[in-house]
């Protein structure tokens, strides 16, 4: 093995992040000896987020329903699981916006490619991005006030990251993430135990205006949501029902507080 | 502002009711299987140029890991489990369909150019290096794609990702090392800051 192989192996390896801190310690000085190299590990840099860029718009498709479907295989089980039909029969968890129920909800989920209640989408979004050690948000609550400006303006309307310090939910960040029918803002919190939360905002595709707080279970994610002044927000996490209503109660009343909007 | 939604408050007490029902199975999909779907169609689109093989990539991986979920040691990541499956597959796919073509064309570089389109459509003002990586990723062979992809979009340790690949360590690092020198030679030759119209990928 020469010494070239071993330089472009730790070139690498910087580049990624995997050198112990005493070798990455060791490289540095050998960078800083070695301006091509140090361009070279630059470059390398440059490129992979390139590549980032480029390809984690693959990220933010909606799921086809075929792809859903497969991570659930139907053969032992009913087309419309028990719960939901037990559910269904408690008629008291429509869906926002979707007039028609459960059954319409579901005959709306087997159309690939259409969209998904703000509920099942706030459970998915949420499952992606709380699952995510490294890159949960993509801007990070140093920067609030840029991250708030920006999802204003892509949102068309005054968001906030409500403040959840009072009960143990610092802010991570947050981002855009691609709605169904708008975009959506996240905002992502984190506790001491590094339980996540996340509260996602969007406008409210017209004809639904209700207030009320309605609760769902979505593969295992309890998601609260609401309708405000043509808002819809949903607060996602795997908490108790009880825990993420009283959140949810203060996120509401904090948005509530704020200046009216328009 | 509408009114509070404490109005309504009490109205969620009943509503329990209904969410308790489902406690007799586990709900499905696996949270995890489906919170991976996003990486592994990212990884696939990467792997086949096309979105809608990707998803029929993912769709077979996702089916496979399901019926072996048993295999899968709980605990361990769920992810890599994942891509080992989806590499797998693809390599198999990739050897009979070139055993169908009888298109002895074992040179993977020459290969794999002509189907491979920019896994996502180039935003409009988007930078000309971004284009020129991307499409020079699709030029790459399949093998060198997966280490890149897997080292630098997927942060994966590279003993992970030799596990991944059924490769020893030292044959991640000389084709990560091939991959990126590749892309840095398309880097380097990039014009300046002149948008250059998109050309047909061979």
């Amino acid at each position: 093995m020469s010494a070239q192989t071993n330089i472009d192996e730790e070139l690498q390896a910087y580049a990624d992040g995997q050198l112990s801190p005493e070798r990455r310690q060791a490289f540095e000085q050998v960078l800083a000896r070695d301006p091509a190299l140090a361009a070279r590990a630059a470059e390398i840099q440059r490129q992979t987020s390139w590549l980032r860029a480029g390809l984690d718009a693959v990220m933010h498709e909606p799921l086809p329903q075929r792809l859903i479907d497969a991570a659930r295989p139907t053969a032992t089980r009913p087309r419309v699981p028990r719960w939901l039909l037990s559910t269904a029969a408690s008629a008291a968890m429509l869906a926002v916006g979707l007039a028609g129920g459960w059954l319409a909800r579901d005959a709306v989920l087997t159309r690939e490619g259409t969209p998904t209640t703000f509920a099942r989408q706030a459970a998915l979004t949420h499952a992606l991005y709380a699952a995510d050690v490294n890159r949960p948000v993509e801007v990070w609550a140093p920067e609030e006030k840029r991250l708030v400006a920006w999802l204003t303006k892509r949102l068309g309307f005054a968001v906030r990251a409500p403040d959840l310090n009072s009960v143990g939910y610092a802010l991570v960040g947050g981002r855009l993430v691609a709605g169904n029918e708008q975009p959506t803002a996240l905002f992502m919190y984190e506790n001491d135990a590094k339980q996540r939360l996340t509260l996602q905002a969007r406008k409210q595709p017209a004809g639904a205006s209700e207030a009320a707080f309605h609760y769902a279970i979505e593969d295992g994610v309890g998601v609260y949501y609401w309708i405000d002044d043509q808002c819809g927000y949903a607060l996602s996490g795997s908490l108790d029902r009880a825990q993420l209503l009283t959140i949810g109660h203060l996120v509401y009343s904090q948005l509530a507080a704020a200046e009216p909007r328009k | 502002m509408v009114a509070a939604p404490g109005a309504k408050a009490p109205r969620a007490g009943a509503r329990d009711a209904g969410c308790i029902a489902m406690t007799v199975e586990p709900p499905l999909p696996h949270p995890d299987l489906l919170a991976a779907i996003p990486r592994l169609r990212r990884y696939a689109r990467v792997l086949t140029g096309d979105a809608a093989r990707a998803d029929d990539l993912v769709q077979e991986t996702l089916a496979r890991g399901w019926e072996k979920r048993r295999l899968w040691a709980a605990g361990t990541d769920l992810r890599a489990w994942l891509f080992t499956i989806m590499h797998n597959v693809f390599v198999n796919q990739r050897a009979m369909s070139m055993r169908e073509a009888q298109n002895v064309s074992l040179d993977a570089e020459g290969e794999s150019g002509a189907a491979w389109q920019l896994p996502v459509r180039a935003p409009q003002q988007a930078h000309v290096e971004l284009i020129e990586v991307l499409r020079e990723l699709g030029r790459l062979p399949p093998e060198q794609r997966e280490v890149l992809v897997l080292a630098a979009i997927e942060e994966m340790r590279y003993e992970e990702i030799a596990t991944v690949l059924s490769i020893p360590v030292g044959t991640v690092m000389s084709r990560l090392s091939r991959a990126r020198e590749k892309l840095r030679r398309v880097v380097n030759d990039a014009p300046g800051d002149a948008l250059a119209p998109l050309k047909i990928v061979r």
